[in-house]
C-alpha cells in the first residue's frame, strides 16, 4: 500500500493538489515512532493568548471581511475559551453582553452587527454567545432577548417546502435551519407550526453519496402540492451534513411515527470516507476528492456523535463480536484497544490537530502553511474535544431529567400572554428539553492523546456549547431546575 | 485634492451632506471589535444612515456598491441594494453585467451568487442561457466551487426549460475529461441524469442507464482509485434498484493484486484496470464485499472487510470495517 493517495498513473489537477498537500503534511509527521512527547502537546497557553489578543485588542483589519459576522467572531472566541476551560472575568462578561445586545434587531432576531438585518446564522451565534456570557435578570442578556419578535422573524422566513431563507431576500440552506432549530430549542420557542415540513426538506438534501447538500429545489404540481422530485443543490458536504444531521436529531420530538427516514447506511459510509489516511495525518475532508481541513474535525468528526442518536446501538461494544486482531499493529498503545473505539479513528484525528492544526504563534488552522483564524481556532478545538470525549444520549440522565421535570412554569418565568409557543403544557416541550439535555459523557470511552494535560472540555454534540452552558440557558427558559447528575 | 485612484470618503462628498452618518456602537464599548479601515468605516456609517431613513435612490446604489466591493459578505448592503434596484426600476441587465467581475473575484462568497439568483428570477428565462455560459467561464476559474455549481443546478431546475438542459451532458463530459476526480462534476451528472426528473431525449431509461454504466466503468478503468466514480456507480445502481452483484465480473479484476496477464480477450463490457493502476483498489474490495453481503455470503464479505481493515485501508477506516463485520454477524 502506497503512502500517498494512489494516482494510478493518471494525474489530474485534483491528484496534483492532493499530492502537494500530502508533501506539506509529511513534514509535520513526527520523525520517529513512538511519537516524541514534544509533538503531542496541545499548546493551550499560546492559544489562550491568541484568543485574548483578539478579544481585548480587537480583530485586525483583515477581519473587515467578517464585519457581517461579528456575532460569530464573539461566539468562536468565547466558545474556544469554554473548550479550553476558561471563563471571562465579570467586567469583560458584561461588555460581551452589551455588545451582543447591540446586534438585536428591533423587529426580532440578531444581525451581523449594530444596524444590520437580522439573520439566522448571526442569531445562533448571538444566542449561543449569550448562553456562555449571559445570565438571568436585568442586564444579564437572557431576558433581553425578544422571543416573541424572534419567533415572528422565524415565521416570516418560512418557505412552502419546509425550509427557511437565512434572512429576507436571502438564500435557503441547511445551515440556517440548524441555526434556527438550535435557538428555538434553547429558548423554548419550538412549535409544530414552526417546523412543519422541515424534516422532509432535510431528507431531500441527502445526496446519492450519503452526505447532505446545502439545499434542494422544490417542484410544485398544478394543485400547488410538492412533487416527489426534490433534487439536492450541490454535492454532499461536511458542513451541510453536520447541520442537516443535527437538525434531523433536533426534530425527533416532532417526527411522525412512520415518516420516511434518512439513509443511515449511506450516511455512515460517507462520513467514514471523509477521514483522510496516514498521508493526510488522519484529518477530515469536507467533500469527496477534496483536501483535509481542520474545521471538518468538528463538522464531520463531530457528526459521529449525532449518528449515535440515530442508532443507539451503533456505538456499543457487541458482546458477540468476533475477537479483534490488533497484534499486527505494534504502534497502537495497548490501552486504546479495550475500550469502545467509535466509528472513526479518534487517535488519528487528534494527531492531525496536534501535529498540523496548531499555528506556532497561537491559534489553530485549516492546514499548514496557513495562518490561524477565529473560525478554525474554535472548530478545530471543538473537533479535538469531540475526538477526546464520547457524549451520547444517556438513559440514566434521561431518567433524572424526567423525574425532575415540573409541568408548571416556575414563578420566575416570564409568562407574557402570546401565541402557541407560550403554551406551557404542549407535550413536545418536555420531550425537546429532555432529548436535548440527556446527552452525557461516557467517561469510560474518553481518549486523550498526549496525556491529561491536553484534556479540553466536552462540547454538546448538537449545540457546540458546554453541557453546563446548555443546561443553564435551557433551565432558565423552560423554567426547570436541572438535577445534579447522579445525586 | 484627490488622485484619481484614491476613493473620496462619503463624509467628504457634497452630494452626501444631507445624510447623517450612524456610527456603529453609540453607547457601547464593544468587546472584540474589528479594526476597520477609514474607508470602510466611512462607507458603513453612511449605509447605516440610509438604512435608518429608508432612502431608495440612485446614490444608494453607489453607496452599496462601495460597501460590497470592500466587503462582499455584507448581506445587509446586498439586501438594501436589491430593494433599491426594484424600487427605482433600475436596469437589472446592467446590474447583472456590473456583477460579473465581482462574482468572478469573490467566487467563494454566498451573496454574489444569491444576488444573481434574485436578478435571474426577475429577468426570466431569456437571461438563463447567457447565464449558463457565464457559469461555464467561472467554473473554469474554480472547478469545484460549491456556490457556482449549486447555482447552476438551481438555474436549470428553476427554469426547467428543455433548451437549457440540452447541452448539460456535453458540458459535464468536458469537465470530467478535464479532471476525472472532480466530484462536483460527477454530482452534477447525477443531478442532471437522475435526480432532476427525465429530460427531453432521455425517455428511454434503459438506454440512459446503459450509457451511464458504460461511461462510469470506462472512467473507473482510467483511474480506479477514484471515489467519485465509484460513488456515482453505487448511487446510480441504488437509484435504479439494480443489485451490485450484476457488476461482480467488472469489479473483481480491481480487487486483485495485479492486472491479470492473460487479458488477451478484451471484454468490452468490463474494461480492466490499466497497467499503471495501483491495485488492489480498496473501493473495489468494498464494492465486492457489499455484493457478498447482499448475496448472504457473509464469511466471504467478512474476509474482505478484514483485509481492508488489516491491510488495504488500515488507518482510515479500521473501526468502520470492524463495525461492518459486527453488523453482518448480528
Amino acid at each position: 500500500m502506497s503512502f500517498y493517495t494512489p494516482v494510478d498513473g493518471f494525474p489530474t489537477s485534483t491528484s496534483n493538489t492532493q499530492r502537494e498537500t500530502e508533501n506539506v503534511l509529511a513534514r509535520h509527521q513526527p520523525p520517529t515512532t513512538p511519537t516524541p512527547a514534544a509533538h503531542n502537546i496541545l499548546h493551550k497557553q499560546k492559544h489562550m493568548q491568541y484568543l485574548v489578543r483578539n478579544l481585548v485588542q480587537g480583530f485586525p483589519e483583515r477581519y473587515q471581511s467578517q464585519d457581517a459576522s461579528q456575532p460569530w467572531l464573539m461566539f468562536w472566541t468565547l466558545q474556544a475559551f469554554s473548550i479550553l476551560q476558561v471563563g471571562l472575568d465579570p467586567g469583560n462578561r458584561q461588555r460581551a453582553i452589551s455588545t451582543i445586545l447591540a446586534w438585536q434587531h428591533p423587529k426580532g432576531g440578531f444581525g451581523g452587527g449594530p444596524g444590520q438585518a437580522a439573520h439566522l446564522l448571526t442569531t445562533y451565534a448571538s444566542v449561543c454567545a449569550l448562553a456562555i456570557a449571559g445570565k438571568p435578570g436585568p442586564g444579564g442578556g437572557w431576558d433581553e432577548i425578544d422571543r416573541k419578535k424572534l419567533y415572528e422573524f422565524y415565521m416570516s422566513l418560512k418557505q412552502p417546502d419546509g425550509s427557511f431563507t437565512v434572512s429576507h431576500h436571502a438564500e435557503v440552506d441547511v445551515r440556517g435551519i440548524y441555526c434556527l432549530l438550535v435557538v428555538a430549542t434553547l429558548l423554548d420557542i419550538m412549535t409544530p407550526e414552526l417546523v412543519a415540513g422541515t424534516a422532509d426538506f432535510l431528507r431531500s438534501c441527502q445526496t446519492y453519496e450519503g452526505g447532505f447538500a446545502s439545499a434542494s429545489q422544490p417542484y410544485f404540481g398544478a394543485d400547488g402540492k410538492l412533487l416527489s422530485t426534490r433534487p439536492p443543490l450541490g454535492e454532499a458536504h461536511g458542513g451541510y451534513t453536520f447541520c442537516a444531521l443535527a437538525s434531523w436529531v433536533l426534530l425527533r420530538p416532532y417526527a411522525e411515527p412512520n415518516a420516511p427516514d434518512i439513509n443511515h447506511k449511506n450516511l455512515l459510509r460517507w462520513l467514514v470516507q471523509m477521514q483522510g489516511g496516514r498521508s493526510e495525518l488522519g484529518g477530515f475532508k469536507g467533500r469527496t476528492n477534496k483536501l483535509v481541513d481542520g474545521c471538518y474535525s468538528w463538522w464531520v468528526g463531530g457528526a459521529f456523535a449525532l449518528f449515535s442518536a440515530l442508532e443507539p446501538a451503533a456505538h456499543l461494544p457487541n458482546p458477540h463480536a468476533p475477537p479483534q486482531h490488533h497484534e499486527d499493529d505494534p504502534d497502537t498503545n495497548a490501552n486504546w484497544d479495550d475500550v469502545d473505539e467509535g466509528l472513526y479513528d479518534r487517535e488519528a484525528l487528534q494527531e492531525y490537530v496536534l501535529w498540523a492544526g496548531q499555528h506556532s504563534s497561537g491559534g489553530l488552522r485549516d492546514k499548514p502553511p496557513k495562518g490561524a483564524d477565529a473560525y478554525h481556532t474554535q472548530y478545530v478545538l471543538a473537533g479535538l474535544s469531540s475526538a477526546q470525549h464520547r457524549i451520547v444520549p444517556d438513559a440514566s440522565r434521561r431518567a433524572e431529567l424526567e423525574a425532575a421535570w415540573a409541568d408548571a412554569p416556575s414563578e420566575a418565568q416570564n409568562t407574557t400572554e402570546g401565541p402557541a409557543w407560550l403554551d406551557r403544557l404542549r407535550p413536545e416541550r418536555k420531550r425537546v428539553f429532555i432529548d436535548a439535555l440527556s446527552w452525557w459523557e461516557d467517561k469510560t470511552a474518553a481518549k486523550v492523546l498526549g496525556g491529561p494535560g491536553n484534556t479540553v472540555n466536552a462540547s454538546h454534540p448538537l449545540f457546540d456549547l458546554t453541557i453546563t452552558h446548555a443546561e443553564g440557558i435551557m433551565g432558565h427558559f423552560y423554567g426547570q431546575t436541572i438535577p445534579v447528575k447522579g445525586a | 485634492m484627490y488622485e484619481d485612484d484614491e476613493p473620496q470618503l462619503f463624509s467628504e462628498r457634497p452630494e452626501w451632506k444631507d445624510v447623517t452618518p450612524v456610527y456603529q456602537y453609540e453607547n457601547v464599548n464593544p468587546l472584540a471589535p474589528i479594526l476597520y479601515s477609514d474607508e470602510y468605516k466611512d462607507a458603513t456609517d453612511y449605509l447605516r444612515g440610509v438604512l435608518k431613513t429608508g432612502e431608495k435612490s440612485e446614490r444608494v446604489l453607489t453607496l452599496t456598491e462601495s460597501v460590497i466591493r470592500l466587503n462582499p459578505a455584507h448581506y445587509t448592503a446586498w439586501q438594501c441594494r436589491y430593494e433599491t434596484l426594484i424600487a427605482i426600476g433600475a436596469s437589472l441587465e446592467a446590474e447583472l453585467r456590473l456583477m460579473d467581475p465581482i462574482a468572478i473575484k469573490h467566487l467563494k462568497n454566498y451573496q454574489v451568487w444569491h444576488h444573481r439568483r434574485l436578478l435571474l428570477t426577475r429577468l426570466g428565462p431569456s437571461a438563463a442561457r447567457p447565464e449558463l455560459s457565464f457559469l461555464a467561464k467561472s467554473l473554469k476559474v474554480d472547478t469545484k466551487n460549491y456556490h457556482t455549481w449549486s447555482y447552476r443546478q438551481w438555474l436549470l431546475a428553476f427554469f426547467n426549460d428543455e433548451d437549457l438542459w440540452a447541452d448539460e451532458l456535453d458540458f459535464i463530459e468536458a469537465m470530467i475529461v478535464d479532471d476525472v476526480r472532480n466530484n462536483s462534476a460527477w454530482h452534477h451528472r447525477f443531478f442532471v441524469v437522475w435526480a432532476s426528473g427525465v429530460h427531453e431525449g432521455e425517455n428511454d431509461r434503459d438506454r440512459v442507464l446503459r450509457r451511464e454504466i458504460t461511461f462510469t466503468k470506462q472512467n473507473i478503468s482510467l483511474a480506479p482509485n477514484n471515489p467519485s466514480a465509484w460513488n456515482y456507480l453505487r448511487g446510480m445502481l441504488e437509484y435504479n434498484k439494480i443489485p451490485f452483484s450484476n457488476f461482480r465480473r467488472f469489479a473483481e479484476p480491481y480487487t486483485q493484486r495485479s492486472v491479470a496477464e492473460d487479458a488477451d480477450v478484451v471484454d468490452l463490457e468490463n474494461p480492466p484496470p490499466t497497467s499503471q493502476a495501483q491495485l488492489p483498489c480498496p473501493l473495489a474490495i468494498e464494492f465486492l464485499a457489499d455484493i457478498y453481503e447482499a448475496d448472504g455470503e457473509i464469511p466471504k464479505a467478512t474476509e474482505l472487510w478484514k483485509s481492508l481493515g488489516d491491510e488495504h485501508d488500515t488507518i482510515r477506516k479500521r473501526r468502520y470495517w470492524e463495525h461492518r463485520v459486527r453488523e453482518a454477524a448480528v
